[in-house]
């Protein structure tokens, strides 16, 4: 079997959620198949600039095949787009030009699978929101599979999105709660799916000494990882803490990993240590007594599997309803939805070690049973045999011509949102 | 927060979820958003302005601004009414034009009457912009007295949380300091073995002797029963250890009986019937034999072992 992965970059050293996704989906998938990556030669996902050169390479035994991208990113057109496809009226040229000023734009790579789409069994887009999947998925609608990793904001609301999620050979969920957002959304349940997720690669023996030795970190601590900026709900993180802190009975500090444009506050027991490569994160997590995850908007929170994993707790926001569905799911985490209940379920997690330890279990638990590699492949490898003995259904619909893409009649994406909750 | 009480070895989180939120809500009384507030004080306005039926004064505002209106009209249908806004007009041509043909208009017309009649309008504005002004504070008021009505329900919970702390710590401060009493000057090894502080390692109340029987005056100490929580001098060592060797050599178990469990006096005659030795015994006494048996393990329990070891 001959697959493709399609994702907008790809590298040891890009460490969005996306991109680790589809590069250990595809390391995974190459000792079963034929695997190929097609992506761009992008590093940056701000300016999309070819950092790459163009052409092929084998990364951890991957071919990955690189093609330039035709534009970079305007930011300046892509907000006020955005702005107008969102929060107004608009027509479908506006989303075509949004998504095109989004980017990555490369009509490279677009072309290779109008020509050579067919020598690929499947191919796997991943991240429904970027130029490759979307027009990829246009390119090869038979073959298409789509990885969306939708999140619950404003954006699944743009109405350019529904003909893919529609004509999908076949989607793969990371959480019933993405499932069930897209499915509202897009009216596709005769769309064949299934939840997988994506496993995680923890190491044997983390090193919680070699951590607390080489940033000077002692005491018990709890432990964000991610990048830390507004959206991913750190502003929240630092205020809820800082209160949180104040308290007398509290002893943790809060250890940050990670890098963003948004400012930490000075506490002293706030530590930033910046990026760590795989090992010293998982030396960071398992030495943390709890994995703090501020962000509202998640599709799967992979540090939460890691942490599980490890069998470490979780204290998510309630307000994500992927992160509150895998927490309830798994018994390996609690969900706060304001400032009393964080200190009083984070002071509940470091002061009672029954409970600690008994939800690191069940995290463990969770993790073996639904995201250890070997289930993650077996469900990629059932799905792919099912669909290979299925006829293809509905295909996606082309895009409409000139005249239907400038009829100004499409609702603002964020009421179409909001009107599913 | 941390305490809250989980049975089962399997977690529940959405079970300790809730137990954690019972508890801030226990903690912080009822809480309230500002728009509950609002609502809460809105239904109380209404009910204020509209009590219903049977209530006294239900048409207490209205009639307040009934009558204050009619004060307004009042206070404007004098004498001194000004005719000449019958004349107004912010066309400069058309003013001068009035002004030249006004003394003919007077002719045909009463302008002072007009005048007056026009008047009441304009109390009725200004009546209009009182009330509202006046319903505002009203409305304000209501709020900030829901508000403090709340905050005191939410005060009087937390002096009750604090006052039933402090009677928790009064009691253990009371317990601690009995304990200490009961410290003998020199070592025991009966009274010094090991009990955990705050966990009562006593058997049930059912297995203690009764406390409520009154001594026979043959087993009564000259010097009357000892008071409980007064420290043990040699003196009463001594006569408790006499009194044991009394007991042995006179009231023996009789045969076929068998020590009790784990803490528990041997049953030396009918079940219910408590035995004559364990009446006449200071209570205090058993419960120092009870916990020291509990504590060290069960070969030392049972009446018939003397854990004196002199």
């Amino acid at each position: 079997m001959k697959l493709a992965v399609v994702v907008q970059r790809y590298g040891l050293a890009i460490h969005g959620g996306t991109e680790l996704h589809a590069r250990y989906i595809a390391e995974h998938l190459a000792q079963h198949a034929d695997v190929e990556v097609l992506t761009t030669c992008a590093s940056d996902d701000l300016t999309w600039a070819n950092d790459y050169k163009s052409g092929s390479e084998t990364i951890r035994g991957v071919r990955v095949r690189r093609f330039r991208v035709s534009k970079s990113r305007r930011a300046g057109a892509a907000a006020r787009l955005a702005d107008r496809v969102l929060h107004q009226t608009h027509s479908l040229a506006d989303e075509l030009k949004w998504i095109e000023a989004e980017g990555p734009v490369s009509r490279a790579l677009v072309r290779h699978l109008w020509k050579h789409g067919e020598s690929y069994d499947f191919c796997l887009f991943f991240d429904y929101r970027y130029c490759p999947s979307f027009y990829g998925a246009h390119a090869v609608p038979s073959r298409a599979i789509l990885v969306p990793r939708a999140e619950h904001d404003e954006i699944i609301g743009a109405h350019v999105f529904r003909d893919v999620f529609r004509g999908a050979r076949a989607i793969l969920y990371n959480s019933p709660e993405e499932r069930s957002l897209i499915q509202a959304v897009a009216g596709n349940p005769h769309v064949p799916g299934v939840v997988v997720g994506a496993g995680a690669d923890v190491p044997q023996n983390p090193q919680p000494a070699r951590f607390r030795q080489k940033h000077n970190v002692r005491g018990p601590f709890a432990i964000y990882i991610g990048r830390i900026d507004e959206r991913h709900g750190c502003a929240e993180l630092f205020r809820l803490f800082l209160q949180y802190a104040g308290q007398p009975s509290s002893r943790l500090s809060l250890v940050l990993l990670g890098e963003g444009p948004m400012p930490i506050p000075t506490h002293p027991k706030i530590t930033h240590v910046g990026v760590l490569d795989e090992a010293g994160k998982f030396d960071a997590l398992s030495a943390a007594e709890v994995l703090l995850i501020p962000s509202r908007y998640e599709s799967l929170s992979r540090t939460a599997l890691e942490a599980w994993a490890l069998g470490k707790p979780v204290l998510a926001n309630a307000k994500s309803d992927v992160l509150k569905g895998q927490c309830v799911r798994s018994n390996g985490g609690l969900c706060y939805q304001n400032a009393d209940e964080f200190a009083g379920m984070l002071q509940a997690i470091e002061q009672n070690r029954w409970l600690s330890s008994s939800l690191g279990k069940s995290g463990r638990q969770y993790f073996r049973d639904h995201f250890d590699w070997r289930v993650v492949e077996r469900k990629y490898h059932e799905m792919l045999v099912q669909l290979q003995k299925a006829v293809p259904g509905a295909a996606i619909e082309p895009i409409p011509g000139w005249s239907g893409r400038r009829r100004r009649d499409l609702a603002p994406a964020a009421d179409v949102v909001r009107r599913l909750s | 927060m941390a305490d809250f009480n989980v049975r089962s070895d399997s977690v529940n989180v959405e079970h300790i979820m809730e137990q954690i939120r019972a508890r801030i809500r226990e903690k912080r009384g009822v809480d309230y958003t500002e728009a509950q507030i609002r609502e809460l004080a809105t239904a109380r306005l209404e009910k204020f302005l509209d009590p219903g039926p049977g209530t006294v004064r239900a048409d207490l505002l209205q009639e307040f601004l009934k009558k204050r209106a009619a004060t307004d009209v009042d206070e404007l249908t004098g004498e001194d009414v000004d005719e000449t806004v019958l004349f107004e007009t912010h066309r400069p041509w058309l003013r001068a034009v009035r002004r030249i043909l006004r003394p003919i208009l007077k002719l045909f017309l009463n302008t002072k009457a007009l005048a007056a009649l026009s008047a009441p309008s304009k109390a009725e504005v200004s009546r209009r912009a009182l009330d509202r002004l006046t319903f505002e504070l009203m409305h304000n008021m209501v709020v900030e007295m829901t508000r403090l009505s709340i905050e005191v329900k939410n005060l009087t919970m937390r002096v009750e949380s604090m006052q039933s702390r402090l009677e928790f710590n009064e009691r253990r401060a009371r317990a601690l300091e009995s304990a200490g009493v009961y410290k003998p000057s020199e070592p025991e090894p009966i009274v010094q073995a090991p009990r955990p502080p705050v966990r009562d390692v006593r058997p049930p109340v059912e297995f203690r002797p009764r406390q409520d029987v009154q001594p026979t005056s043959a087993t009564q100490p000259s010097g009357g029963a000892p008071v409980p929580g007064a420290p043990d001098g040699p003196g009463q060592r001594s006569r408790r250890r006499r009194r044991r060797r009394g007991r042995r050599g006179g009231a023996a178990m009789p045969p076929g009986s068998q020590p009790g469990p784990l803490g528990q006096p041997a049953q030396s005659g009918q079940p219910g019937q408590p035995s004559p030795a364990g009446d006449s015994m200071p209570p205090q006494e058993h419960e120092y034999r009870l916990d020291d048996a509990s504590a060290e393990g069960p070969d030392e329990g049972g009446a018939d072992t003397d854990p004196d070891p002199q």
